[in-house]
């Protein structure tokens, strides 16, 4: 084996140490808040939350005093207060001794609500959002890395821009680590999602999981990073690239231009958004283990890479064929914009898509339902659950000549179990029903079919922009305070997914339950006797 | 003459010469009304009678069956059927013979009980011809209660593969275990409701001519109308509430139908199936209702909500007027109702009641198994559990129905329609309703798809009407039925 040259060496074990020491502080530092006397890990989570996200506040709010914007106080004061009110959550909390797997779903949806609710004070104190339902959707963009939004970007401060952008950038790293800690306890989305083949590999990485985080979440600083130097390089002003590299590399998708990537007109810098946005969608784990050993070939034997990177040749492909256009450069890179837009759920725009022929609009819904790959920071439903799906579908089809036989389901190497395939397709039908109810709403709120449809979806994938309107974006502008709401909830939803969000619900739903069932049963015992 | 034991080729034959009936019928009532088309169907009718009779008489039942050809049978007679179905439309010059592809729109569309229609002027269309149509769906609709019943297994295959294939599911009603009286009665029954249907809309006021015609699309849930605005034409509310209770009726699992008759009306409370099909349309009904309230007049919008909830929740797609002009959220309801169809065992498309049933408890079992992971929980239909089996099944049906629903939408927007009228469309074709939104409402026909949109559509019409899987299969299994042949013929010489 060739000797590692030094910098290839020292660079990345820095970068690791230093992620891994910011990690071990302020676990440090949680651990030694949260001494209450509630057990309660809703409680820790919502504190933990709030007094990570403050210093955002605090650093938005002196880069905003810096730069003479108008939101300088307005940040500092709603930072101070969420982290007053976070440690003294974490004060009176502590992390329960045994904790029940229904206890785990609320935590974890309502730590995103937590963040939630602070993006939301953030939008509502700095005047960015006049009513609190329009914070609400704003702030959900932001959380869930949706390319959504009702406001101008050029309107908004440097202060405001660059919390909405890091906050996307956030709430992705924040994803990372839920994909490694959280989520293999939980059995949906992200890693364990295909029963546990992507969540080995990752294990593989490292037998502890806290070393695997600290790996992944060092790969997605270091991209950032990069991607940052290549839009700087393309001719992008500072500002603008670090703000686009933070919300490309997250699968995000704010601007600070209301034309987004097409704002800058340059093919250079759509080019390094296109291989920022696939990046993107790129399963972590993976690429970490390529890049460690510089084998590349490790994306070529992933079964899932070769689906993803398929889809989008096919898409271009069947795009371009669409399309009554010659296959110059420019529409080449115009079509891959879109697809890899779509695919990797980030959401820029670098064209009109009403421009789009129907065919396109069509498959680009399609892309954005598929999504990114596993364990990888995009949203969407994932390639490899499709995967299984078309498997499944095959078994099924088989089974109906030889009804007696019995097939497992296999993706590359390893075999999906029957649990964690029926978790996947469950998934799946909830969140079918969940974008059904979602248009009626929005369609009762004033959307038009295609508007309210393609709405849907984009939002409950975290893209952004949708079809059926004037321009990409008009659609959040166009609805109302019902619409707002139910899509500042699909966000989430789609962020979190349905089962966590429905299982909390259930939390407050089986308590209900079971006094009703109680009183029932004492009634019926009264007329018996 | 030796004959070829092939089971698929003497059921397509059987089929053929079911539907050389109808034209001959057809012809009869041409002449009667003395409009033309008498020759047509005449000569239709003798070319398909000699072609079903040469496959009927040709060919024997193989000595051995399995599912595999089965689903063979029922794939390639109702390829067969549709076929020569397109006959008469060419040989009475309604559609040219340079559109040969649109005659077999029609008649696909007319013997999958779908209902979508490329005809454009009604009134040039000989009286014969449009009763032959009518008549398409009715036998489509027989076929799919009773072929798979009575005449497969009087052919001496296993039948009750056959009903898994038509009807996927609920094994357990089988009604008898003896198939052949089964589809009698089933028969009877439908042959009893049409005549009844017939004859209320005769009172209520239509011509002898509307009322069966009507009455035949009408229990075949087809919504083939011989008038260009459907029922819209008559504009009679009596005339509705007979074909909305005709519907409702037809959209209900017809062996349940035949327990309620003898058992009195308490066998249709014992399934759960009916209670979901009622509430969902009433749901639709209601949410309709909401909808329309402020656009239609009160009286207008009952009528109206009425009738498309019971007209798209059993999938015949009869019009009383352009719901494309309703505001969207209406839309999605219609949508919604086109995509669930009736009840399992009615003469309905779409996904079936039922299937939405399972689909619903094994999400929300799901969700209770996230919160309870060890918990052991069984899927039940009201009093039934069904099998991990079944429900696996059930489930892969669903994900390649709606698979196969985004695939046809993605294929006919990059034909350049646009993506409502696509997706509508797909949704519509696959689940045989009829109309869909968009450009394809009820009051438009599907000339709006380009040829090769249309196309697509007819292969989802059949499809959906297979049932997805039978279709599916039919290659293999008629592969492998070759392979049999081949094999046998290698056995019989080799001693």
């Amino acid at each position: 084996m060739t000797p590692k040259s030094p910098i290839r060496a020292v660079v990345p074990g820095y970068a690791q140490r230093l992620t891994a020491w910011m990690l071990r502080q302020s676990a440090l530092l949680l651990r030694q808040l949260s001494k209450g006397r509630i057990e309660s890990a809703t409680g820790v989570t919502v504190g933990a939350v709030w007094v990570l996200i403050a210093p955002l506040f605090f650093a938005c709010g002196v880069i905003d005093w810096l730069d003479g914007g108008p939101d300088a106080l307005a940040f500092l004061a709603s930072g101070l207060t969420i982290q007053l009110l976070g440690f003294s959550i974490l004060r009176f909390s502590k992390f329960p001794s045994t904790l029940p797997i229904a206890q785990l779903f609320t935590a974890f949806v309502s730590g995103a609500l937590a963040a939630l609710v602070a993006a939301t004070v953030a939008h509502l104190v700095t005047g960015v959002a006049p009513t609190i339902d329009v914070a609400l959707v704003e702030a959900s963009a932001t959380v869930t890395g949706t390319n959504a939004t009702t406001v101008e970007p050029e309107s908004l401060s440097l202060g405001m821009t660059l919390f909405r952008s890091f906050g996307q950038w956030l709430a992705a790293a924040a994803m990372i680590v839920v994909l490694v800690r959280i989520l293999p306890h939980l059995g949906v989305g992200g890693l364990d999602a295909d029963g546990g083949v992507a969540t080995r590999s990752a294990r593989r990485l490292a037998p502890r999981s806290s070393s695997t985080m600290v790996r992944l979440l060092t790969l997605y600083m270091g991209l950032t990073i990069l991607l940052a130097i290549a839009y700087f390089s393309a001719g992008m002003p500072l500002v603008d690239s670090v703000i686009h590299s933070l919300t490309t590399v997250s699968s995000g998708g704010f601007s600070s231009y209301s034309g987004s990537i097409g704002a800058f007109e340059s093919p250079a810098i759509e080019w390094v958004a296109i291989v920022g946005m696939i990046t993107a969608g790129t399963s972590l784990p993976l690429m970490f283990r390529a890049l460690r050993r510089g084998d590349l070939h490790r994306f070529v034997r992933s079964i899932e890479f070769r689906t993803y990177i398929g889809l989008i040749v096919i898409a271009v492909v069947a795009v371009l064929a669409w399309s009554d256009k010659w296959p110059t450069v420019n529409n080449l890179r115009e079509t891959l914009f879109w697809v890899t837009s779509a695919i990797s759920t980030t959401g820029y725009v670098a064209s009109n898509p009403t421009l789009v022929s129907y065919g396109s609009e069509a498959l680009l819904l399609v892309l954005m339902v598929i999504g990114g790959m596993s364990a990888s920071v995009a949203g969407g439903f994932k390639v490899m659950r499709f995967m299984v799906l078309g498997r499944y579908i095959g078994r099924e089809l088989r089974r109906s000549i030889h009804p007696s036989a019995v097939e497992k389901i296999h993706l590359g190497r390893s075999s999906i179990g029957e649990v964690a395939l029926a978790r996947i397709i469950g998934e799946l039908f909830l969140a079918t029903m969940v974008i059904l109810a979602s248009v009626l709403l929005f369609t009762a709120d004033g959307l038009n079919f295609e508007a309210a449809f393609s709405f849907a979806i984009s939002s409950l994938s975290n893209v952004g922009f949708a079809f059926g309107l004037g321009g990409p974006n008009e659609h959040l502008r166009a609805l109302g305070a019902v619409g707002h709401l139910s899509g500042a909830l699909l966000m989430l939803i789609g962020r979190v997914s349905v089962t966590p969000i429905l299982v909390s619900l259930g939390g407050i739903g089986e308590p209900v339950q079971r006094e009703v069932r109680r009183w029932r049963l004492t009634r019926h015992e009264r007329s018996v006797r | 003459m030796r004959r070829v034991a092939i089971t698929p080729v003497r059921v397509a034959g059987a089929g053929l010469l079911a539907v050389a009936l109808a034209m001959t019928l057809s012809a009869v009532v041409a002449l009667i009304d003395g409009g033309g088309a008498a020759a047509g169907l005449t000569m239709a009718a003798l070319v398909t009678a000699s072609v079903g009779c040469a496959l009927f008489f040709g060919s024997q039942v193989s000595p051995t069956t399995d599912s595999a050809l089965a689903f063979a049978s029922v794939a390639w007679s109702w390829l067969a059927v549709a076929l020569a179905g397109a006959l008469p439309f060419l040989f009475t010059g309604v559609v040219p013979w340079a559109h040969f592809d649109d005659a077999i729109f029609e008649s696909v569309s007319g013997f999958t009980c779908t209902g979508s229609t490329i005809l454009s002027d009604f009134d040039s269309v000989p009286q014969g011809l449009l009763f032959y149509r009518s008549m398409t769906q009715w036998l489509g609709g027989m076929g799919l209660v009773v072929l798979a019943v009575a005449v497969l297994p009087a052919l001496g295959i296993g039948g009750l593969d056959l009903i898994a294939s038509e009807a996927p599911g609920p094994t357990a009603d089988r009604l008898s275990l003896r198939v052949r009286d089964t589809a009698r009665r089933l028969w009877l029954l439908y042959g009893a409701v049409t005549c009844i249907v017939a004859m209320l809309l005769l009172a209520v006021g239509m011509s002898v001519f509307d009322a069966v015609t009507h009455a035949f699309t009408t229990i075949a849930t087809g919504g083939y109308s011989p008038r260009a605005e459907s029922i819209a034409h008559f504009d009679s509310v009596a005339i509705e509430l007979v074909i909305i209770a005709g519907m409702l009726y037809a959209g209900a699992n017809f062996s349940i139908h035949w327990h309620a008759l003898r058992q009195g009306i308490g066998a249709y409370g014992r399934v759960s199936e009916i209670r979901w099909y009622l509430s969902l349309i009433a749901g639709a009904f209601m949410l309709l209702l909401w909808v329309n309230h402020g656009e239609l007049e009160w009286f207008r919008n009952i009528r109206e909500s009425l009738f498309y909830a019971v007209s798209l929740g059993s999938n015949t797609g009869f019009g009383s007027s352009n719901y494309v002009l309703w505001m969207p959220a209406a839309h999605l309801t219609l949508l919604i109702l086109m995509l669930v169809g009736g009840m399992s065992g009615s003469t309905a498309g779409g996904m079936k009641v039922l299937r939405l049933q399972v689909v619903f408890r094994y999400s929300f079992r799901e969700l209770m198994r996230a919160r309870h992971p060890n918990a052991v929980i069984p899927i039940r239909l009201g009093r039934t559990t069904i099998e991990e089996q079944v429900a696996s099944k059930v489930v892969g049906f669903v994900l390649l129905y709606l698979g196969l629903i985004v695939a046809g939408g993605v294929v006919l927007s990059g034909l350049g329609v646009d993506p409502v009228t696509a997706f509508s469309g797909s949704v519509s074709a696959l689940g045989n309703v009829g109309p869909a939104l968009g450009e394809a409402g009820p009051t438009s026909n599907f000339l709006v798809f380009p040829r090769a949109g249309r196309l697509v559509l007819m292969v989802m019409m059949a499809l959906g009407r297979l049932e997805l899987f039978p279709a599916m299969l039919m290659l293999v299994a008629s592969l492998r039925g070759l392979n049999r042949m081949h094999r046998q013929r290698e056995d019989t010489k080799s001693p």
